[in-house]
């Protein structure tokens, strides 16, 4: 190997880059097999109904149908990751619009279809259970009336339609709150919204023999894995599940959902099996959505801003089922009481069953929702307490030594550096046209520490290959990993090939959720090639017959520290030996968090190595049609240490615009009944490019215990959190009036202004 | 149901004879193709494809008027000069139709017989007084685009009769026109309250005729006289385009949908309407 360049510190160009802008890349959509056939889903008739009967003789017998399958024809078990709610195809209930009643495999996409319609269906319809907010009362029809027969996380406290519940409660809040001398109450309301990858979901399953291969468009491969294994009741050796290049996830590609079904019908149809969604279908999937949330706070606090108390009421809307989201109820508590210095909290936050779409981890699951109903409320305690909105969030962030409401102590951690940046880069304060007005949210999401395991391999001409279970799915955090393992071994990004997203290759591995794909499958990889290093020090070192502390790793070659002539290159030992580095590394201690007298605990009360966030945000309000635009946005983030600058600042802008989307034109319509009423991209507004602000950002590298990889945070959720807060704040800063329904549509911002 | 004849006609008389078999003519593909995709609509069983037939192409400015081919391209129609200086509603509408790739695709014939409410070409060629011929294998038409639709999809077109091209007469010196939509976004919109607004100005400065029409805000585009009436003789002011705006407001019969609240929609088109004047008076006067 002759010499190499240093890798750069910052810059770099990800090996799937080219692929996809040339078009070049191929997706699961993009990949036929021999004699593979098309499924199509029979959808429920009904959001809510008892099935009375099923009968697919008609189906079955239409020529080209080689398989229909109904809940008759598969294992009969439910799944679920906190609650085991679902099965497959829907047996005694269908629970919303897009509930599976039966699955067709033949040989057309038009014949599938026609065989689906022409299965028939007898329902009892039940009137449907939209309103989550009354599905918690005593008096209300349950979702699943089977619910305490079902094997669920016991932490959920599960009661009826209520599948998940939890508090946060700290010292004597009534009391705080008569004492207080300024006391402000908010209600808001979130309508559901979408995450819209651009790729739609697709699967193919192939079967040889016992054992199912299946191609899938999963941000969670392992779990997909762990899901075709348990609704077929086979063992997961005998399951192989390979993601080809995945066009975007956002969550709603994460958890378990379609490969079952696909895997059931190439079974019986004995042939491969191709699902490729709609639009359509991917607006209305279990999981492609964010949960609606109604948020309720209270606020008493000192004249000085000093927070007294906080009460907060939040109910989520979970939808039909409850998947891997259980954590929510939790979650959207700890964003009720944000990144502040609260002296007494009782925050009650309920996760209740509709008949609605379930909903899924869409990025930064429930925190933009509340972010952006806290930071309303934030500024609306301002404007009581006569206190500049900035200067109030300067006097009650958290800082280093805080201690949170759930008892966390918070070590390092550079918060209130964060707003400073955002308001220094926005320049806050300065004289701006009477349609215009800067605001400012802050907010933050933790880390999430799990198992992960690499392998990095030499070959034979000193090139290498890394095998992980990271899972891309367009962030970059798995295209990086070249760069951090070609700065362990002294070699270039570009000597290394990845070997990820395929089950049968790497160990298990969370897959790509949480903002935690450096943070633990990069510190499995770099563990990894860490132990390949020792071992290219070990041969190294006999062979230069220099002892190993005298050696380093530098341009391709190992050689002897201070005498650069003397060196053996990779190349030359890897073709002399086998070198397979593997690793895990270590899991980071979370912090301890007593949160005495909360209940519903699933582990969030303590936020593990948090990722801070400022957003300052310039809009223009058109106050006649309350159009709003975005013109300027400055991002500041803690996020610790920044591994890979371009993916950093990338995620940054992504993050912004599709908060600025959540803010003002994203959102689902439902009929009476619980039905999508824009179902497609023509009314469900996406931000386009041409409404992208300038954007810019700041990184506060701080040196955070319990932090990932090289120092490192998750980067992907935050940008979402405070968004959607930060221009809430600005508009009502033009209007003089508070939009409490997001998104904040103009005909919304239009009716608060007049 | 599915395609079951596809050809590509090489002339106007190849298209015509593929209608009078009851094929439907596709160009863009922009409202066929993508309303098939989203489930609005099947695509017909018979389709000719006419975007190879020269006759049907071409955008001509003249002394006279303006001479759009039915396959004018969005994009061809709003990057010509001409047709910004001179008939600026039209470039207007054709500059925000869709997205740079429905502007490239989409054509201005298939935009018109596609007949939405929502269309954008459409109020601008009804206050330019625009007209559009109309030929089958009898023999061919010329009528008004005011006289056109009939609604929502829905035009007097024969089922045999393929539109050939959109004739614009030049407006009168020191007029201006501007068409303008209520937008969420800035790309990818399709209009939930449009407004369009021809307008002459004698050399007081006073107006001598306009032309109102609005989009999305009833059945059809259709021109609103109440409107026309209050701007004309006036000086072209604030009082005389709000209570123009109004007018706009009192002619629509807007729907509430997943798009805004009928009564967004009619605060709206006062708003929208008196913008749209606004621009074509101030483009009047320059």
């Amino acid at each position: 190997m002759t010499a190499v360049e240093e890798p750069r510190a910052t810059q770099f160009v990800r090996p799937d880059g080219k692929e996809k802008v040339t078009g070049a890349g191929r997706y699961t959509a993009d990949l036929n097999l021999t004699g593979q056939l098309v499924a199509k889903f029979r959808y429920a008739d009904h959001t809510h109904a008892r099935i009375l009967r099923i009968d697919t003789t008609k189906a079955r017998a239409l020529p080209g149908v080689l398989a229909v399958l109904t809940h008759e024809d598969v294992p009969d078990v439910r799944y679920g990751g906190m609650v085991k709610d679902r099965r497959l195809f829907a047996k005694e209930m269908v629970r919303f619009e897009g509930d599976i009643v039966a699955g067709v495999a033949a040989t057309t996409g038009e014949i599938a279809e026609q065989a689906a319609a022409l299965i028939e269906v007898d329902y009892e319809p039940l009137p449907a259970i939209t309103d989550y907010e009354a599905a918690e009362g005593d008096d209300s029809a349950l979702v699943h009336p089977d619910w305490e027969s079902y094997e669920a996380d016991d932490a959920l406290l599960r009661q009826g339609n209520r599948l998940g519940y939890s508090t946060i409660v700290k010292g004597d809040v009534d009391a705080a709150m008569a004492a207080a001398d300024v006391v402000v109450k908010s209600r808001f309301v979130t309508d559901p919204v979408q995450g819209v990858p651009i790729e739609p979901r697709a699967v193919i399953a192939q079967w040889q023999g016992d054992k199912v291969t299946v191609w899938t468009s999963t941000q969670v491969p392992y779990a997909a894995r762990g899901g075709i294994a348990h609704t077929l009741q086979i063992p997961e050796s005998q399951v192989r599940v390979v993601v080809p290049l995945l066009g975007g996830g956002f969550g709603a590609k994460c958890d378990f959902h379609f490969e079952g079904h696909v895997a059931a019908l190439a079974k019986a149809a004995g042939r491969p099996v191709k699902l490729v969604f709609s639009r359509r279908e991917e607006f209305f999937a279990v999981g492609h959505r964010r949960e609606g949330i109604v948020i309720e706070l209270e606020t008493g606090a000192r004249a000085d801003g000093t927070l007294l108390a906080r009460r907060g009421r939040l109910v989520l809307d979970k939808g039909a089922y409850c998947g891997e989201g259980g954590f929510f109820a939790q979650m959207a508590a700890m964003h009720a009481l944000g990144p502040y210095k609260i002296e007494t909290a009782n925050i009650e936050s309920s996760l209740n069953y509709s008949t609605n779409q379930p909903s899924s981890s869409i990025r930064a699951p429930t925190a933009p929702q509340v972010c952006w109903a806290l930071e309303q409320h934030m500024d609306e305690l301002a404007e009581a307490l006569g206190i500049d909105p900035v200067d109030l969030r300067r006097r009650t962030l958290v800082e280093e030594g805080s201690v949170t409401a759930t008892g966390q102590v918070l070590e390092r951690i550079a918060m209130k550096e964060t707003l400073e940046k955002a308001v220094a880069l926005i320049d806050y304060g300065r004289e701006l046209p009477e349609d215009e007005a800067i605001g400012v949210a802050c907010g933050w999401w933790p880390c999430f520490t799990a198992n992960s395991g690499a392998y990095v391999k030499l070959n034979g001409d000193g090139s290498g290959t890394i095998i992980t279970g990271a899972q891309e799915n367009g962030t970059g955090a798995v295209m990086a990993m070249p760069k951090y393992v070609a700065e362990e071994l002294g070699m270039r990004p570009e000597d290394f090939s990845l070997l990820y997203q395929d089950t049968d290759a790497a160990p298990s591995d969370m897959g790509s959720c949480g903002s935690q794909t450096t943070f633990n499958s990069g510190r499995a990889v770099i563990a990894a090639a860490v132990d390949l290093r020792d071992q290219l020090l070990d041969v190294a070192s006999d062979k230069l017959e220099v002892a190993r502390e005298d050696l380093e790793l530098v341009g391709g070659s190992v050689r002897v520290k201070g005498s650069p002539e003397k060196l053996v290159t990779i190349a030359d030992l890897a073709g002399s030996g086998t070198f397979h580095g593997k690793g895990a590394g270590e899991i980071p201690d979370s912090p301890e968090a007593p949160a005495e007298g909360c209940v519903g605990r699933v582990g969030l009360e303590s936020f593990h190595a948090p990722q801070l966030i400022a957003h300052a945000v310039r809009v223009r309000v058109d106050r006649a049609t309350g159009v709003v635009r975005v013109l300027q946005v400055a991002a500041a983030h803690d996020c610790g240490r920044i591994l890979n600058r371009i993916g950093a600042d990338g995620q940054v802008y992504g993050g912004v615009v599709m908060g600025i989307g959540q803010a003002l034109s994203e959102g689902t319509q439902l009929d009476e009944e619980g039905r999508h009423r824009n179902a497609h991209l023509t009314d469900y507004k996406l931000v386009t490019a041409s409404d992208a602000p300038q954007i810019d950002v700041a990184w506060i590298e701080t040196d955070t215990p319990n932090a990932g990889p090289k120092g490192s945070k998750g980067v992907g959720e935050p940008p979402c959190v405070p968004t959607a807060g930060a221009i809430a704040n600005a508009v009502a800063k033009v209007i003089g009036a508070r939009v409490r329904a997001l998104p904040m549509t103009p005909e919304r911002v239009w009716d608060a202004a007049s | 149901m599915s395609v079951t004849s596809f050809s590509t006609a090489g002339s106007v008389d190849d298209a015509l004879a593929a209608l009078a078999g009851g094929a439907r003519p596709v160009a863009g593909g922009t409202d066929l193709v993508v309303g098939a995709r989203s489930g609005k609509s099947t695509l017909p069983a018979s389709i000719v494809a006419i975007h190879r037939v020269a006759e049907l192409h071409g955008v001509t400015v003249s002394v006279g008027g303006l001479r759009l081919g039915a396959l004018a391209s969005h994009e061809a129609i709003c990057e010509n000069e001409e047709i910004q200086a001179h008939y600026s509603a039209l470039a207007d509408a054709c500059a925000i139709v869709g997205s740079h790739a429905t502007r490239a695709q989409g054509t201005v014939g298939g935009n018109l017989m596609n007949a939405s409410p929502a269309m954008e070409t459409g109020g601008p060629l009804i206050c330019l007084g625009a007209t559009v011929t109309l030929r089958s294998a009898d023999g061919e038409r010329t009528i008004d685009v005011a006289d056109l639709f009939t609604g929502p999809g829905g035009t007097v077109a024969e089922p045999g009769e393929l539109l050939i091209s959109v004739d614009v007469p030049a407006p009168a010196d020191r007029s201006g026109s501007a068409y303008l939509r209520l937008e969420y976004r800035r790309q990818m919109e399709i209009a939930v309250v449009g407004a369009s607004a021809l307008v002459t100005l004698d050399d007081d400065g006073t107006v001598t005729a306009a032309r109102i029409a609005m989009t999305a805000l009833a059945p059809t585009i259709r021109r609103v006289p109440e409107a026309e009436t209050a701007l004309v003789g006036s000086e072209g002011g604030p009082a005389a385009i709000e209570t123009a705006g109004a007018a706009v407001a009192a002619a629509a019969s807007p729907i509430s949908d997943v798009r805004g609240s009928a009564d967004y929609r009619r605060a709206m088109a006062a708003v929208i309407a008196g913008r749209a004047i606004e621009r074509a008076i101030s483009r009047a006067r320059a």
